[in-house]
């Protein structure tokens, strides 16, 4: 919409209306803000033990100062996670280095992305799995399950969860070579359904 | 007058968790749009607003007021864990499929983002109302009379109140608007 449909000019000084198209422009050019999820609906929990890391000032930068700043922020970014880790009741940062989309098979509105963590010293792949839109298991004892596929078939299991709610976050660990795989899918797991239960999530 | 951002920061240095939680509630917005931005997932742009504002609560005593207002040293800080998250992405499973990489350069993403930051910002410091009708405004896809039907407010008290809430935009946004 332009700015005259907006607000009009009318009774607006030069300077002003020049102020005023400023702001519409800096607002179409923004776009709107994201909203927040209720994960960050509150901060963080701060942590006092680990040292703080020398902070750039914008505008005022130099080249060599950056490379020591740029060390200094992944250093923070990995003491962040490891405060937050060992924090209580607050979700722990998780630090992905590849992230993987999944798509309801149903046509619905089900959701999911994969956040897979650097390999570990012992062969671990640490996973966060988010998954949105899954209906809520109709029974105490049903689940949801990932697995890794070949050939479009489920053969590894990368671990089971529930879920509540819209948006389920859960993390999960696999020891496999990935690449030998190629996909993921979610199956719904239940009481008197031997084997693997229908794909519900895909990639 | 508000509490500057500067004077929160120091505030948050000599430990004060109220003035650390004031700031969250300014910046989370604009530190979350700034990396969806850039990192193109809400997971990763989540995790990288809470490693932004750990590292804004470590490092709150390294600013320094005398060199700069707030906002520009919390956009360094939140700039620099967004683009070391999207560094990050290096070592990866190859055969596993993904969505398309976002180009061009972190960096330079970052920096397209500051005007963002900022209008983001400035809209935290509206009232609710002034809030409600530019994001009705600008997008909602409404046309100003459907804004209008939609608030159950006349049409001119509609673009009234767009331009009160510009103008206050305006106002907070400074140097960006001269």
């Amino acid at each position: 919409m332009s700015f005259e449909d907006l607000i009009g000019t009318e009774g607006l000084s030069a300077e002003e209306e020049a102020k005023l198209r400023r702001v519409h422009q800096l607002l179409v050019a923004a776009g709107p803000p994201p909203e927040l999820s209720s994960d960050l609906s509150l901060p963080p929990v701060p942590n006092d033990e680990a040292d703080p890391p020398e902070v750039a000032y914008l505008f005022r930068r130099r080249r060599g100062r950056a490379v020591v700043l740029a060390l200094a922020a992944a250093l923070a970014a990995f003491a962040g996670g490891y405060a937050f880790g060992h924090s209580k009741g607050k979700p722990s940062a998780f630090t992905s280095v590849r992230s993987v989309a999944m798509h309801g098979t149903s046509g619905g509105a089900s959701h999911g992305v994969i956040n897979i963590a650097e390999k570990d010293s012992v062969g671990n792949w640490p996973m966060l799995v988010e998954v949105s839109g899954l209906p809520e298991q109709a029974q105490q004892s049903s689940y949801y399950e990932l697995w890794l596929t070949h050939n479009g078939k489920a053969v590894a299991p990368c671990g089971s969860f529930r879920v509540h709610g819209k948006t389920t976050r859960v993390r999960l660990s696999v020891p496999y070579a990935l690449k030998s795989f190629d996909g993921w899918v979610v199956t719904s797991q239940g009481p008197g359904r031997d084997g693997l239960g229908p794909v519900v999530l895909t990639t | 007058m508000s509490t500057t951002d500067g004077e929160l920061i120091q505030r948050a240095a000599d430990g004060d968790r109220s003035a650390f939680e004031l700031l969250y509630q300014r910046y989370a917005r604009p530190v979350f749009g700034l990396a969806l931005r850039r990192l193109g997932d809400r997971g990763r742009a989540e995790d990288a607003v809470q490693e932004t504002f750990a590292s804004i609560w470590r490092s709150a005593g390294t600013y320094r007021p005398d060199r700069g207002p707030g906002a520009p040293w919390l956009y360094a800080v939140a700039r620099n864990a967004i683009v070391d998250r999207a560094r990050n992405r290096t070592e990866i499973p190859a055969d596993i499929p993904d969505e398309p990489a976002r180009e061009p350069g972190p960096a330079e993403l970052a920096e397209q983002g500051w005007v963002s930051w900022r209008v983001h910002r400035a809209l935290e410091e509206l009232n609710e109302r002034e809030r409600e009708v530019i994001s009705l405004a600008y997008w909602s896809g409404l046309s100003q009379s459907e804004v209008a039907e939609f608030l159950d407010i006349p049409l001119g008290t509609v673009k009234t109140r767009t331009r009160a809430a510009l103008a206050r935009l305006a106002e907070i946004l400074g140097d960006e608007v001269e």
